[in-house]
Formats: structure tokens, C-alpha cells, sequence
């Protein structure tokens, strides 16, 4: 049946005139008849609706969809034009109604939504604004539906406008509204059409008495027919490949597509808006400046043939005809709205010429010979999958992008690391090669420690007499010569857990470190096998003066003030250094082996403890000095004469390493100390000369 | 009404693709003269509202498709339009010669209806074809009011606006009066409904 009414793309002359052959043009809101002969077709059918009522043996019909009600109302129409004989008991309009009334109020979950929110809205402004909407709502909905068995949709729409005009009227004149604003009054007469809309659109939509679902089914078949137009044809800029592009557009379908599923006209309006503002949005992202109406109206048209919204005549003549007229007139919502009927217009007028392309490649575009593939087409219809592929490989560029930059970063990392690494290494290796200098000293000096060790064995003769313990171990020495050297060591280690026994030990060395060096020259093996006779001598003459020594332990106190007031530490060091006994007690704790033979003979510690001895005793010292020097860099040539010298340096030696004014303060508060050093040192160098005497005697 | 204006008009920007329709739109709404800028959305639609001897008039400039294609399907645009700027391009011989055919098109769409004819770039002298005298004289014969603008060095464009939309608010008041004057006489005048309906186009 949809075939015989189907508008042909091409409209002959014939096809306008009405269907009765009264010469007049027919139009297509009226059946195809003209405005006289639908007059007529109308009054003949409310006769015949009438007489059935009369028969009134028809059943209900509830189980029936709308859908279904609908086809068999318009069917129904068609065969009674056709086949008037042929009458069939359809018509449940007059018995539906009262159900239909129902409806708006009890079944309707949007309305009473609506009730609420208007309570809750506009609820301030009274009981009595309450109750008058609500009678107009009444009696505009009461009335429609009354008329709308009767009348055609645009009679239905007069009704509509003329209620929307009193009820306007009213809000502004009736003293129910006078304390109401403005801006409300405004609200309330779009409050009004929404409440009344939403109760009567299952009516008032696609109604029965129009054609509307076959110009939605039309235009449906128009668009799907014209899938293949793209952007490129209609000199509209939208770049289909941006993907933001692609997204805006999708949203504008989407609120074009949302359309249908609204129900007060300016809900359907409001979509329509949010559409071609997506739209406008859409042609900014791609020219990049202000939108005129050249490239929108291509835009919208090319966004219409791509959404293909469900029932869009519906929609569309539902909004023109039942929307309050004067918003449909101005406004945004009423210019989107326009330009929304010129562009469905566009497509149902469009021919080869409105595209620019030739006649026959119109033709094998709509009849399918030709098949246009666009990155749209691609991306819209035939694979999604696709369209998303390309995101993802996008995606995966810039992520690979993102990864090469991160390993980029880490080489740089590792390269530098390892450039710190060497350098640290160099710097490492540039100061090992610097440090060693200042080690390799040590080394040199490390053999005349072994040579001080070779000069231990006259000394341990002298000391082991405090302590008997070692006297025995001295013994032992004596007895077997190249074991003495181990314990020696091992006392030496031994002392620097006690200190007593380091004492003695550094006593020992210290006061024998001239022997050792006059011993050196001489065979150390017949050195050592010799002198026993002649250590035994010295030791029984140091003893008592060990002892004494010993006694004076004070001598340590001596040290510390040196310490604490010396202003020169090069010269106290010196001066112990020169002061064989105190001198050696101090440096040993550190390093037993070592580090007490090199501060002694380190060669920088004379040159710098020059000064003092000028000050103090000028000639003999320097003598005493240097011969010291001579003893470690040539301990071979002078024997005598450090023998000699050494005799001579205790006594005159001994008081410098303690300042002069010290030095008087010391004598001031007794003449012990002063003068036990002295002694002692004389007895010792007086023991050395002697036990040197006897060395070079048996030499 | 108390509303933030005391007129609401309609006007329609028409006109060959090109010629600067939306150009004089977008300097006109952007201008801040008199009236106050209200919105943007996009440049088809603006909404502006100026003052004309003491009365606030709200303006909404429909701006349209020229192209050819579309000349058939704008006649929608027409509806409950008050006055219609057609613009041609001073530099275009065609759109010149196309300004025919768009008022033809005005005819068709509605009866009442006060229209100005603009010629747009009028700011390059050496590139001018359209001559002043010519449009002056197509102008007197259509009796229509001719503006020469530019929308980029922004002349005439404020004047060419509050003209027309003095024109539209003079046919308005006159209209009033008249309709006054009829309920005065209390003659029973069948003309009167149609004048009404007549606003509305189509």
C-alpha cells in the first residue's frame, strides 16, 4: 500500500491535482484531495464513523500496539475511499476515548514527573497559579483530545496555537499571575506546552489522520539512497579524517538522533540546537574562524544524511505544528529549527545539479552501479574496525615516539654513568698516582725501620732490668740472635696495649737510636754477638739511672705542656725528637714500627727545627742536628764524631723542647726537673760512649 | 511587556556566496555601539539590541546559504522575517547581477517587507566594478534604499543596520496605528485579518 502512496522523486502535474478530478490541485496533507473535496471526504467519514458507532459491536482492541492501531486506522481510510461497500467495524475512536483521557492522567509516568517538577518549580507563586494551570492544562488536553477524532493535525495545531495564545494572554492579564515575573510568565507558557504536550504526544505524534510515516519512511529511503554523498560533494569542509572532527560529528548525530526520543516540542527543538551547535563547533575546528551560513547549512545537510534519524518528518511537522509559533519564529532554537526544514528540504529536492556532477553520475550513484568510498564511508558504515585501527596506530606511533624518547634518555643515562664512572676513575687513579708519592716515603723509610729493628737488639740490654719478665726474654735473645728480632717486634705490639711496658720499649730505642746507628756500620751478626759482654756493662750502669728514670715519670707532663703551650708542635717534636728518651714515647703508640723511626729521621723536620736551635744554643746545636741527618743518610762515614757530638748534645739539648720562659718557670718551682733530664741524658750518652767505647774497642 | 526590549524584528541577511553577508553581520554584532552585544553563536545567528528614538529594538540577524543550490529551499528562512538586507559585492559584477533574482526571490516569500540593498567591500576604489551611479539607479527603480559598505574597514555597516531597522520599526507603528484607527471606526473590514496573516510568510 506504501508503493501506491510512495511520493515519486519526480512529481508530475497530474500527481498535484486532487484525487477527485475536480481540476484543482490536491495536496498532500488532505489525502491528495483539495481543500473542498477533503471537506466533503471528511463529513462523509465522521457520517460513516457515526452510523458504526450505532452498530457499536466491535471489540476494543487494547491488545493492538499503537503501531499496529495506526496502520489499521490508515488502512482503514484507504479501503473505505476505495472500497466503500467493504466497511469494516474498525473504528474504536469513539469508544477509546475515555480510556484515552485516562491515560494523560493516571498512566502517564512523564506527566506526573512533570506535575512534581512544576510543584516544586513554581510552587512559590501559590496555590491558586497552581490550580489555574492546571485547569488550562485540563481543558487544552480534554479539548484536543475531544477534536482529535474529528480534525486534522493542522486544525489540531490551530487548537494548540490558539490555546498557547489565551493561555499567554492569561498569564499576563489574568490577576491570578499579576505578582508572577516576567521571566516566569515565560517559563509557565513553556511549562504550559511541555505538560500538555507530554500528555498528548502518544496522540498528537504521527497522528493517524496524516501521512507522516510515510514521509518518514520516504525520506528514510531518500537518505539511505544518497549514502554515498560525502562532504567533498556538497563544498563542505568537514575533514573526515581528524579524528576531534570525527567525534564532534558523531555528537551531533547524536543529538540529532536524540530527537526522536524527546517528547514536548521544545525538548525535540532543544536536541535539534545541541546538534547544529556541534555543528557550528565542527566547522571552527576545521576552517579555524567564524561560521557563516554558507558553510553551515552544506554542514547540517551533510550531518542530516549521515545520521538518517528515525521518523524525522514526524518530528519535524510534530514541532511546526504543536510547538507555542512565536519561538519557531525567532530565537536560536527557531533559526536551527529553519535551517534544520531547509536542509531536510535540500535532500529530498537534491538532484544532479545541486551537487555539480553530471546527470549520469548522479544516476549511477543512486542506483548503486557506482559505489563512492569515502574515509567517512569507511569509518561510518563499512568498518568501524578499521576507523579504529587507525586510532590505534596513531596511538601506537606516538607511543613508540614516547618509547624511543625513553630509551633515548636512558643511553644518555648510561653513557653518563659511565663517563662519571671513568671520571670518578680517573680522578681515583689521578690521586692514587699523586698519594703514592707521599706513601712510597714510607716504603723508603719502611727498611730503616728494619735497620731499627737490626738496632733493637743493644737496646733491649738496657731496659730489661726494671722488668724482670723481660730480662728473661732478653736473655733468650742473647741466646739465639735472629729470634730476638721476632719478639722484639711482638713486645713492641705487646706495648701498645700497655703502657708501661711501651714505656720502657720506647725508652729503650730512643735512648739506643745513636747506638743503633753507630751499630749499623758494623756486622750486625757480629754485633750482635759481641757486645753482650759490654751490654751487660751498660746495663748495670743505666739501671739506677733507669730507675730514676723511670721514677720521673713527670718527664710525660713535660711532653704535655710542651704540648698545650708550644706555639711551634714542629719545634717540641723536634726538641723530643732531640730529647731521645721523651721524644720516642710519644710517636710510638701510633705505629711501633714505623711511623716513630721516620717523624725522628724525616728529613724535613730538621731543616724546619733550624730556627729555634739558632735561637737557643747556636753552634752546637746545628752540630747536634745535622750530624743526626748524616747518621741516617750516611750512618757509614762518621762514627767518632757523632759518638763524639752525642756526648757532648744531651745535656745542651735537652732544655730547648721546653720553651726558655717555661723553662724558668720550671726552674722556679724546682730545679729537679731541669735538671734530672740532664742527668739523665748524661748518663746515657755517658753509657752509650761507653758501651761505644767498648764497641769500637772490641770492633 | 516588561521585557528587556520593546521590539523584536527579524532580519535576513541575503545575498551570492561571498559577498561578505556574514562579514557584516560579524562587525556589526561585534561593534559596541548603542546597543549591547548579547551573544555568539556562531556567526549565522546573532542576536543584538539597539536603541531607536528612545525604544529598545532586539534585532536577530538570520544570516543565510547564498550558493545557488540552496536559492530554492531558504524560502523557509523567510518566515516571520521583518526586513531583508540583500548584499551584493562591489567587486563582482555577478552578484550585482544576481540581486535581481534575490529580490525576486523576497516577492516570492513575502508581501510586506522593508529591504535595503548593500553593496559589501566597498574599500578598494581600483577594484570597484560595480559603479555607485549604476546601483544608485537599479536602486531608484526598485525603490530601495542603497548602501555602500565595507565590513573590513567597517563603513556605513552601523548605518545600513539602523536604517533598515528603522525602516522595519516605521512599517511597525504604522501598522499599530492603522489597526487603531480601523478599531476606532469600528467598520467591519475583512482586509484587516488578512494584513495580519499577511506578516507571516508563505
Amino acid at each position: 500500500m506504501y508503493a501506491t502512496k510512495q511520493p515519486s522523486l519526480r512529481i508530475k502535474q497530474a500527481d498535484l491535482k486532487c484525487k477527485n478530478g475536480c481540476g484543482y490541485f490536491g495536496n498532500a496533507d488532505w489525502e491528495g484531495y483539495c481543500s473542498k473535496c477533503y471537506r466533503n471526504h471528511m463529513d462523509k467519514e465522521r457520517q460513516r464513523k457515526s452510523n458504526q458507532s450505532q452498530h457499536g459491536d466491535h471489540s476494543k482492541a487494547t491488545s493492538f500496539s499503537k503501531f499496529e492501531e495506526k496502520k489499521r486506522q490508515q488502512s482503514d481510510k484507504k479501503t473505505k475511499y476505495f472500497l466503500p461497500v467493504f466497511r469494516k467495524p474498525s473504528s474504536l475512536k469513539e469508544t477509546g476515548r475515555p480510556e484515552k483521557y485516562i491515560d494523560i492522567r493516571q498512566m502517564n509516568p512523564d506527566a506526573d514527573k512533570l506535575l512534581a517538577e512544576f510543584i516544586s518549580a513554581y510552587g512559590e507563586w501559590g496555590e491558586a497559579v497552581r490550580k489555574d494551570f492546571l485547569k488550562c492544562v485540563h481543558s487544552f488536553t480534554s479539548k484536543i483530545i475531544h477534536e482529535l477524532d474529528f480534525k486534522s493535525a493542522d486544525e489540531l495545531a490551530d487548537i494548540a496555537q490558539n490555546y498557547y495564545n489565551s493561555y499567554n494572554n492569561r498569564l499576563n492579564n489574568n490577576t491570578v499571575y499579576q505578582n508572577v515575573t516576567p521571566d516566569v510568565r515565560d517559563k509557565l507558557l513553556d511549562f504550559f506546552e511541555r505538560y500538555s504536550m507530554v500528555g498528548l504526544y502518544t496522540f498528537l505524534f504521527c497522528p493517524p489522520s496524516t501521512n507522516d510515516e510515510d514521509k518518514d519512511l520516504s525520506i528514510q529511503d531518500r537518505i539511505r539512497k544518497l549514502s554515498w554523498v560525502n562532504a567533498h560533494h556538497l563544498d563542505c569542509c568537514i575533514s573526515e579524517t581528524s579524528i576531534e572532527v570525527r567525534d564532534l560529528v558523531y555528537t551531533a548525530i547524536n543529538d540529532l538522533l536524540g530527537m526522536d526520543s524527546m517528547k514536548a516540542p521544545q525538548e525535540k527543538l532543544a536536541c535539534v540546537v545541541r546538534c547544529c551547535r556541534s555543528v557550528v563547533e565542527v566547522l571552527q575546528h576545521c576552517q579555524g574562524g567564524p561560521v557563516s551560513a554558507d558553510e553551515f547549512l552544506p554542514a547540517l545537510i551533510f550531518i542530516v544524511l549521515k545520521a538518517n534519524p528515525a521518523r524525522l518528518k514526524s518530528n519535524m511537522l510534530y514541532v511546526t505544528r504543536f510547538c507555542y509559533g512565536a519561538r519557531l519564529m525567532q530565537g536560536e532554537a527557531g533559526y536551527y529549527f529553519t535551517n534544520l526544514c531547509c536542509a531536510v528540504s535540500f535532500i529530498e529536492n537534491l538532484t544532479a545539479e545541486s551537487l555539480n556532477m553530471a546527470q549520469q553520475e548522479f544516476e549511477a550513484y543512486m542506483s548503486g552501479e557506482v559505489t563512492c568510498v569515502s574515509a567517512w564511508e569507511s569509518a561510518l558504515v563499512a568498518c568501524e574496525g578499521m576507523h579504529q585501527l587507525c586510532e590505534h596506530l596513531s596511538l601506537l606511533k606516538g607511543l613508540s615516539e614516547r618509547m624511543s624518547a625513553v630509551k633515548d634518555d636512558t643511553q644518555k643515562l648510561k653513557d653518563d654513568m659511565r663517563k662519571l664512572k671513568e671520571e670518578i676513575n680517573d680522578e681515583v687513579t689521578s690521586v692514587l698516582e699523586r698519594t703514592p708519592l707521599v706513601i712510597k716515603p714510607r716504603k723508603t723509610i719502611f727498611p730503616l725501620t728494619m735497620e731499627f729493628l737490626k738496632s733493637l737488639p743493644p737496646l733491649p740490654e738496657k731496659p730489661p732490668i726494671p722488668d724482670k719478665g723481660k730480662e728473661v726474654e732478653i736473655n733468650q735473645d742473647v741466646d739465639t740472635a735472629p729470634k730476638f728480632y721476632q719478639q722484639n717486634i711482638t713486645l713492641t705490639q705487646m706495648g701498645l696495649s700497655d703502657n708501661k711496658p711501651k714505656l720502657q720499649l720506647d725508652i729503650t730505642p730512643c735512648v739506643n737510636l745513636p747506638s743503633a746507628s753507630v751499630v749499623k756500620p758494623s756486622l750486625s751478626t757480629d754485633f750482635l754477638s759481641v757486645p753482650s759482654p759490654a751490654a751487660d756493662k751498660s746495663i748495670e750502669s743505666i739501671t739506677p739511672d733507669d730507675n730514676s728514670y723511670l721514677g720521673l715519670s713527670k718527664i710525660n707532663y713535660d711532653i704535655d705542656f710542651s704540648d698545650i703551650s708550644a706555639e711551634n708542635s714542629i719545634i717540641e717534636d723536634l726538641g723530643e725528637s732531640r730529647r731521645s728518651p721523651t721524644m720516642s714515647f710519644t710517636p710510638d703508640p701510633f705505629s711501633p714500627m714505623g711511623t716513630g723511626c721516620p717523624i725522628m729521621q724525616s728529613p724535613l723536620v730538621p731543616s724546619a727545627a733550624e730556627m729555634p736551635r739558632v735561637e737557643v744554643p747556636p753552634v752546637r746545636k746545628n752540630d747536634f742536628v745535622l750530624p743526626f741527618l748524616e747518621e741516617i743518610e750516611k750512618e757509614d762515614t762518621k762514627k767518632e764524631t757523632l759518638l763524639d757530638k752525642v756526648e757532648e748534645t744531651p745535656t745542651i739539648c735537652l732544655p730547648p723542647p721546653i720553651k726558655p720562659t717555661e723553662y724558668t718557670g720550671f726552674s722556679k718551682q724546682g730545679s729537679r726537673i731541669p735538671s734530672i733530664p740532664c742527668n739523665t741524658g748524661d748518663v746515657s750518652s755517658l753509657n752509650l760512649q761507653q758501651s761505644a767505647g767498648s764497641s769500637k774497642d772490641t770492633n | 511587556m516588561a521585557r528587556d526590549y520593546d521590539h523584536l524584528f527579524k532580519l535576513l541577511i541575503i545575498g551570492d556566496s561571498g559577498v561578505g553577508k556574514s562579514s557584516l553581520l560579524l562587525r556589526f554584532s561585534d561593534n559596541t555601539f548603542t546597543g549591547s552585544y548579547i551573544t555568539t553563536i556562531g556567526v549565522d545567528f546573532k542576536i543584538k539590541t539597539v536603541n531607536i528614538n528612545g525604544q529598545k529594538v532586539k534585532l536577530q540577524i538570520w544570516d543565510t546559504a547564498g550558493q545557488e543550490r540552496f536559492r530554492t529551499i531558504t524560502s523557509t528562512y523567510y518566515r516571520g522575517t521583518h526586513g531583508v538586507i540583500v548584499v551584493y559585492d562591489v567587486t563582482n559584477g555577478e552578484s550585482f547581477a544576481n540581486v535581481k533574482r534575490w529580490l525576486h526571490e523576497i516577492e516570492q516569500n513575502c508581501d510586506l517587507v522593508n529591504k535595503v540593498l548593500v553593496g559589501n567591500k566597498n574599500d578598494t576604489p581600483e577594484r570597484k566594478v560595480v559603479l555607485t551611479e549604476d546601483a544608485q539607479r537599479f536602486a531608484d527603480t526598485m525603490n530601495i534604499q542603497l548602501f555602500e559598505t565595507s565590513a573590513k574597514d567597517n563603513i556605513n555597516v552601523e548605518e545600513m543596520f539602523m536604517a533598515i531597522t528603522r525602516l522595519v520599526l516605521r512599517s511597525k507603528l504604522d501598522m499599530q496605528e492603522r489597526q487603531n484607527d480601523r478599531t476606532q471606526n469600528d467598520t467591519v473590514n475583512l482586509r484587516k485579518t488578512n494584513k495580519q496573516g499577511r506578516k507571516k510568510c508563505c
